[in-house]
């Protein structure tokens, strides 16, 4: 690990203006994926903002609208009343992110910020139609993952919360890779308030929705719809799964989740 | 590993090709390109700033071009050393196509190894990775042809 200035602010405010003050500077969530990056030296950042004492943690319901703090665990979220009894899906796709070390240091907002192709949580934002809100504007679901470890966020930009609207039903299904628990293809399917919503992620650069999907399940909400649609994308291919392997779980998931539903 | 891809150039293939042996249209389109200094014809050394996620290494690249067809085809091949990140090379067939009317079409098939640190922590990314670093070298490499003299006949 290089040398780097450690900030630890109080508020949001503070840590935006800590941002904005450093020459290279980066904000530290959970750290699951910064400071494994930064101790093999494969990032070298002037500056070092911790927003574990930034007071953004916290999960609440509103009516309609379960809202979650920024820097909330992946383990609060999982085991949080509020979401259980609002959103049961969101609740277990938490829970099943990684190991307990990951689920009780790695946070929402770190884990949508990274947009690790392989990263559970951006399913559900994209799923659910989540609002992603932060110290500068608020920004739909559908605008926010725009490519591999990229995100609609602007330089210094931060996550303060994130709202997902209550969902009529909705379910996550994911082929977890067995040592990282990483998605290999995680669905999230959702009957929401804007219509049926399928979104997949782990299987290309980004997550993304499958919109031939929702189709067929807005004329007859059963796995049984899916069969022989095959959902175009730019697909992954590595070492655990290959293109067409991918291709056929998104398949599969979907009918799962769909199935979990119905 | 082994990407390939087909892009359409609004130019015509002599424009093509000169902006294609052009370092400072070179060093434009390369994404993360700081610096990119013609060594001879056929030869260039560049700097390059590798950015995925919060990665983010510095390669110093030696490109050569070989096979050299005007104005049909080359071969690039380069060779990236990163420091403690690792290293990466490859060789990319590059052929271009006539499609008449002042419009080509580019066609390139490379195979990229990479190795060090960087593969270790990130072989499951590398291909996207190179993917979307061709798709930006492409698409930077139109757009400077269309606001450049090449583009014109």
């Amino acid at each position: 690990m290089y040398d780097f200035n450690y900030h630890r602010p109080a508020s949001a405010t503070d840590a935006a203006a800590a941002r904005k003050a450093a020459a290279d500077g980066v904000y530290l969530a959970g750290g699951m994926t910064l400071l494994p990056t930064l101790k093999q030296r494969l990032a070298r950042n002037s500056d070092v903002v911790d927003l574990a004492a930034a007071g953004l943690a916290g999960i609440g319901r509103d009516g309609g609208t379960i809202t979650i703090g920024a820097m909330s665990t992946h383990d609060s979220v999982a085991t949080s009343s509020e979401v259980q009894s609002a959103i049961p899906a969101l609740a277990a796709l938490a829970g099943g992110i990684g190991d307990p070390q990951v689920r009780n240091r790695g946070t929402i907002g770190g884990s949508i910020a990274n947009a690790d192709p392989a990263a559970d949580y951006p399913a559900a934002v994209l799923g659910l139609n989540a609002t992603v809100h932060t110290d500068r504007r608020d920004i739909k679901a559908g605008d926010f993952f725009t490519g591999m470890f990229e995100t609609a966020l602007d330089d210094g930009e931060l996550i303060t919360k994130v709202t997902f609207p209550v969902p009529a039903a909705a379910a996550y299904a994911k082929f977890a890779n067995l040592a990282s628990r990483y998605a290999i293809v995680g669905v999230m399917a959702a009957k929401t308030g804007d219509g049926i919503r399928v979104a997949v992620t782990g299987a290309a650069g980004n997550a993304f929705r499958a919109t031939a999907m929702e189709q067929a399940l807005a004329g007859d909400f059963s796995a049984a719809a899916l069969d022989g649609i095959s959902v175009d994308a730019d697909y992954n291919s590595d070492i655990h799964a290959s293109a067409e392997y991918r291709r056929h779980l998104v398949g599969v998931m979907a009918k799962r989740a769909v199935g979990e539903i119905a | 590993m082994d990407i390939g891809g087909e892009h359409q150039i609004p130019a015509a293939r002599e424009a093509v090709w000169r902006a294609l042996n052009d370092a400072d249209i070179l060093r434009r389109a390369i994404p993360g390109c700081e610096e990119l200094e013609k060594i001879s014809d056929t030869e260039f050394n560049a700097r390059i700033t590798a950015k995925i996620g919060p990665v983010k290494a510095r390669f110093k690249a030696r490109i050569q071009l070989e096979d050299m067809d005007p104005p049909a085809s080359y071969t690039l091949t380069g060779e990236g050393q990163g420091g403690v990140a690792g290293f990466a090379k490859g060789a990319a067939k590059v052929r271009l196509l006539d499609q008449g009317e002042g419009a080509s079409v580019l066609k390139y098939e490379a195979e990229m190894r990479v190795g060090g640190k960087i593969a270790q922590v990130g072989s499951r990314l590398v291909r996207g990775a190179a993917r979307k670093t061709a798709a930006g070298f492409f698409a930077n490499f139109v757009a400077i042809l269309g606001e450049s003299a090449y583009g014109k006949p």
